[in-house]
């Protein structure tokens, strides 16, 4: 892992209003190439409209979002998507009536990945789908769900991946395998974005987290460093700070 | 073989078949013709609405716009029929661009604008204030290009055209893609799906489709009012055929229009009340115990059907 | 000319509101297009036919009989058809089909039984209860049922009875809505369906109720359709049902007193138009229709979001 090299990601002094409550109140952050960065906070605190704005679902109210050096302000999301940025969502939303291997075909189809896109079968194997692989995708447990969730956001071939929530729900065994597979994914230089709710896994698998409280950064740096500072602590006491 | 062949092979060619020598067999040409069209209609909303979603309650107003420039091209311009139909069928696009901006509506909006779009079309050329362009309500005869023989020909020509894009759609990554779309816009935005165009063509394809066969219906019938070809039932049994047999299939509209179309003239026209009695009862039937369709009793059992 | 225009506009459009505000009402609650709408307006309007031909009374009585009756026709019909249209894939496409279905069958079964014949009921049937009453109480004599002045304009008084109905009935919602414990639970399944079934309301009942209620509306309106509209044929409920989606729309889909600015602003519109441009006024609830929902989606007092 090299957090040192240039980052590939700039999130920097970025707004985003609804209505009259900011979601994100000059929020900044950078990501580089291999690291892992995790983005933890209580509910509510602007995580997954941190990712919703970088994956160019909301266009931000301020600030600026630059990514391999150009800006993302105002692309929409399949470009955002053919530049080499995807993400998984906090409740998968595969296209339920077609196959797994249809669902993942889409994405190989249309990913524009830069480098030769992954192939199928590697994909079904590697992310335990291969006996699902012709079911219709409403036919999967929540767990294959989300694993169809990453598998066509990796079948674009992505230099940033953002996974929103991905280990809710896993149990243990499950939690360390794809632990060990986003370990491999960082390990061959894609950058990746971690939200997540579970201190462990966190812990496990980062280089380095922000946590966030109404919208900002209130501290950068180790987890193991974070649950020590005073601020963090009474950001979580409330029973967030579970797992 | 590839299955787009084989979908070629054994539905669309028996069928273009058929069509093509029951003239020759069977007295009632007129209602083959309208089979054909029925065919392609069902097949247009099938393109829209099996593929992306989009319940086109307004289909009719392609219909009838082609119709009616099918009509303003041989009025006004002596076009040749075969002219005229191509016309037909860009008049169908170009109202499909303009109404475009409707594809920003979901769900039951878009399915009452384009119902309110396809009345402002037919009030719009049934004006009489446009008599000197489209007669307004006096209706339009264009008895100089009458020829069913040929016109039947060029309804089968439009609805090889329709099945040859829906077996595209069904085999190729283009129609995944549109059902992805159909199935979650964001997901399929995150798979690099530009959702907004794919949208677009499925919308403008099944618009293109509509206004051929309103052309080659206005070149058949030759004498027509407004009522007639802006119908709305022609929008309700093409949607209803279609969702009879099966959406996102290529044998589902064939099947719902063979059946339903032929229950319809079993039933006749003597008592167009008894008629639409059963009608009505038949559809609510379909919607609470068959919404999926007659493909679905064979996919719930797990067959492939194309 | 403008006054006459802007009076009957207001007069009218309170009307419409009254046309619609039962098709939001079943929107709104249930997520279902209940294309059937103008056809329970044409069953009103032959309740009215039938308590003037068969009783020889004042229309008026059709009011509420026909609001009872189609109360309890829309909670049967309820149960009957949505508890399994609620179950399938996609309700609210098949809802649109669902109910065309039934139209067909409505009109179907009312053209067996009346005929194609256009139906109308002389203006002066309307209010001769009022007559009767203060003849009772005052004494005199019948006059002679004319037009009411406005603005010292003439209005037809079957109008003023029209609009006035409409005003009750408005005011009905609101009370219904705001006022009462089911109507709060009616609000709480409008705004969030799902929630509502977590917490522990009783849905299917709140929506049977909100049903009925949206058909007796319509039925009532439909009273009064042969005076506002001339004559009413079983074929009028399409033509209907598309005017009442341009009024809902208009006011915003799923804000049911919404409806009533709608319909307000859809009789002025129409009023002007065929006072001044009366050739085109025929395109006018469909042009409206498409333009509000594209500029302005959420209606004139929608927040609801319905972009794709």
């Amino acid at each position: 892992m090299s957090p040192e090299s240039a980052p590939i990601l700039n999130v920097s002094n970025v707004v985003k209003r609804f209505g009259g409550f900011h979601a994100l109140d000059g929020l900044s952050f950078h990501c580089a190439p291999g690291e892992i960065l995790g983005l933890v906070g209580p509910n509510g605190s602007g995580k997954t409209t941190a990712i919703n704005v970088i994956s160019g679902l909301y266009a931000p109210d301020g600030g600026e979002v630059t990514f391999d050096g150009a800006s993302l302000g105002g692309v929409a999301s399949h470009r955002l998507v053919h530049r080499g940025i995807n993400r998984t969502f906090q409740i998968p939303k595969p296209f339920l009536s077609l196959t797994v291997r249809q669902n993942i075909a889409v994405a190989l189809a249309y990913g524009r990945a830069a480098v030769a896109p992954p192939e199928m079968a590697a994909l079904l194997d590697e992310y335990r789908l291969a006996d699902v692989a012709d079911r219709p995708a409403a036919d999967l447990n929540n767990a294959q769900q989300k694993m169809l969730d990453l598998v066509r956001a990796l079948a674009t071939r992505p230099r940033l991946l953002l996974l929103d929530e991905l280990a809710a729900g896993l149990n243990p065994a499950e939690l360390d395998w794809i632990a060990e597979r986003i370990k491999a994914l960082a390990q061959g230089g894609m950058a990746i974005i971690v939200v997540e709710h579970l201190m462990g896994f966190i812990e496990h698998i980062t280089d380095r987290v922000i946590v966030m409280n109404a919208g900002k950064e209130i501290f950068e740096g180790k987890l193991a460093v974070a649950v020590q500072v005073p601020q963090v602590i009474e950001v979580f006491l409330g029973g967030e700070h579970a797992a | 073989m590839p299955s787009a062949f084989k979908h070629t092979l054994f539905i669309v060619a028996p069928l273009l078949a058929v069509f093509a020598v029951l003239p020759g067999v069977y007295e009632n040409h007129l209602l083959l013709f309208n089979f054909v069209i029925f065919l392609i209609l069902a097949q247009g909303v099938n393109i829209i609405y099996g593929f992306t979603g989009y319940l086109p309650f307004g289909y009719v107003g392609f219909f009838g716009a082609g119709a009616y420039g099918f009509a303003i091209l041989v009025m006004h311009y002596q076009a040749p029929a075969v002219i005229a139909v191509l016309a037909a069928g860009l008049v169908g696009v170009a109202l499909g661009l303009l109404l475009t901006p409707l594809l920003r509506l979901s769900g039951a909006y878009f399915a009452i604008a384009n119902l309110a779009a396809s009345l402002a079309v037919l009030h719009f050329v049934a004006n009489p204030a446009l008599e000197n362009i489209t007669r307004g309500p006096y209706g339009v005869s264009l008895t100089g290009t009458f020829n069913p023989t040929l016109a039947y020909s060029a309804a089968l020509a439009v609805l090889a055209l329709t099945l040859g894009a829906v077996v595209f759609l069904k085999n190729s990554g283009f129609g995944l893609a549109l059902q992805a779309v159909r199935e979650d816009a964001v997901s399929a935005s995150m798979a690099g799906v530009n959702v907004v165009r794919m949208r677009v063509i499925a919308w403008l394809a099944s618009a293109l489709v509509a206004g051929l066969a309103g052309g080659v219906y206005a070149w058949y019938v030759s004498v027509f009012y407004p009522d007639n070809v802006f119908s709305g039932d022609f929008s309700i049994f093409a949607i209803v055929f279609a969702l009879f047999g099966g959406v996102a299939t290529i044998s589902g509209p064939i099947v719902g229009v063979i059946i339903l179309y032929g229950i319809y003239n079993l039933i006749g026209f003597t008592t167009p009340q008894y008629f639409q009695l059963i009608y009505g009862l038949l559809i609510m039937g379909l919607v609470l115990f068959l919404p999926a369709g007659l493909v679905s009793l064979a996919t719930r059992r797990g067959w492939h059907v194309p | 000319m403008l006054i006459y225009a802007l009076v009957a506009g207001v007069l009218f459009g309170l009307y419409f509101s009254l046309v619609g505000i039962g098709l939001n009402l079943v929107f709104g609650v249930m997520r279902i297009v209940n294309l059937a709408h103008g056809d329970f307006l044409m069953l009103g309007a032959f309740v009215a036919f039938g308590v003037v031909t068969l009783a020889g009374i004042d229309p008026l009585f059709a009011v509420p009989l026909a609001f009872v009756l189609f109360v309890l026709v829309g909670m049967l019909l309820y149960w009957v058809l949505v508890p399994r249209l609620q179950g399938s894939v996609n309700p609210e496409m098949l809802s649109i089909i669902l109910f065309f279905g039934l139209s067909q069958v409505i009109e179907a079964v009312t053209t067996i039984f009346f005929g194609t014949s256009e139906r109308s009921i002389q203006s002066r049937a309307l209010g001769t209860v009022f007559q009767t009453i203060k003849i009772k109480l005052f004494g005199g004599t019948p006059d002679s049922g004319g037009p009411i002045q406005i603005f010292g304009q003439g209005f037809p008084a079957s109008w003023v009875i029209a609009s006035i109905t409409s005003l009750i009935a408005i005011a009905f919602v609101y009370v219904y809505l705001y006022r009462t414990r089911l109507g709060t639970l009616t609000r709480a399944v409008m705004s969030r369906r799902d929630e509502a079934f977590a917490t522990g309301i009783d849905v299917d009942r709140v929506s049977a109720a909100a049903f009925g209620i949206g058909l007796g509306l319509a039925a009532v309106a439909g009273v009064f359709a042969p005076f506002m509209f001339g004559s009413v044929t079983p074929a009028f409920g399409a033509d209907a049902t598309v005017t009442s989606f341009a009024i809902v729309v208009l006011g915003s889909l799923g804000n049911p007193l919404g409806t009533a600015l709608g319909g307000v602003v859809y009789g002025v519109c129409y009023m002007l138009v065929q006072t001044y441009l009366s050739s085109w006024a025929d395109l006018l609830p469909y042009v409206l229709l498409i333009f509000i929902l594209l500029l302005r989606p959420s209606g004139l007092l929608g927040r609801r979001v319905r972009v794709a």
